[in-house]
């Protein structure tokens, strides 16, 4: 279940609704506004803040 | 009364093996029924809030396109293995908080939530956050439990809500003042028979409208 474009384009921060980047190893996506990083575990999107990376 | 995030997590991540067997005959045919209700067209892009072990994905057209969002990575982790059985190609799957959606405004065609409302923490949190990622006049539609209008049944549930709390879902929840509370513009609210637990209600999305 790979993230594609069309996913990419909806999907959002949770914490300020912006837009969310793939990182280059695809293995996270990332909110450049609030500099929060959403893991990807077992190709499964964790978009919680609470488990977000401060990066 | 409410529900805690994290003691949801705990309840329903601590029986996602064993829920699909306790609820699939339960929830099943009213799902099943919602879905039907929601007229997907082709190309439809469907949210489905709660979507636990995935009961419902086999279900939705394979000519739609399928998100399905939830709290618990155990729930999701079932939902997964149900795509790979059924050999489903149309969903994707991501862990999300209902009352604080990761997704931009006018996401979804439609967005559906069955037998969740009941379950988190601010109902009213979570429609708000389903009605700004659907689009105007998008279909939303939730089944649930909710508290009985007649006044002896309203006590009952009441009365049995700090025990099925215990099990992660309350049955205290008052459907017309969640209607008011939320400005949500119900068309059809049904039971599916007479001494049915659960209601279907499926609203037209009302926002931007003049005080929605």
């Amino acid at each position: 279940m790979a993230i594609d474009k069309e996913l990419l384009d909806i999907l959002a921060c949770p914490k300020c609704k912006g837009n969310v980047r793939l990182t280059e190893n695809r293995d996270a996506l990332i909110c450049d506004a609030c500099k929060l990083k959403y893991p990807i575990k077992d190709d499964i999107p964790v978009m919680l803040t609470d488990e977000a990376e401060k990066i | 009364m409410a529900l805690q995030t994290e003691e949801i997590k705990k309840i329903y991540g601590g029986y996602s093996g064993a829920y699909d067997f306790i609820f699939k005959g339960f929830f099943y045919p009213r799902i099943k029924h919602a879905i039907e209700t929601m007229h997907i067209k082709p190309g439809d892009r469907i949210l489905d809030v709660g979507v636990g072990t995935g009961l419902s994905l086999p279900l939705f057209p394979d000519y739609c396109n399928v998100t399905g969002v939830d709290l618990s990575a155990g729930m999701l982790k079932e939902a997964r293995k149900k795509l790979d059985k059924h050999g489903i190609k149309n969903v994707t799957l991501l862990e999300m908080d209902a009352s604080n959606l990761a997704f931009g405004d006018d996401s979804f065609d439609h967005v559906i939530s069955t037998h969740v409302i009941s379950v988190v923490p601010d109902p009213v949190k979570v429609i708000a956050e389903m009605k700004r990622v659907c689009k105007k006049k998008g279909n939303i539609v939730l089944v649930n439990h909710f508290q009985s209008p007649n006044k002896y049944l309203a006590k009952f549930d009441e009365l049995i809500s700090p025990l099925t709390k215990k099990m992660g879902w309350r049955t205290d929840l008052s459907l017309e003042k969640l209607i008011r509370d939320t400005n949500l513009d119900v068309r059809s609210q049904y039971k599916m028979n007479k001494i049915d637990l659960w209601k279907v209600v499926w609203a037209v999305n009302n926002k931007g409208n003049r005080a929605a």
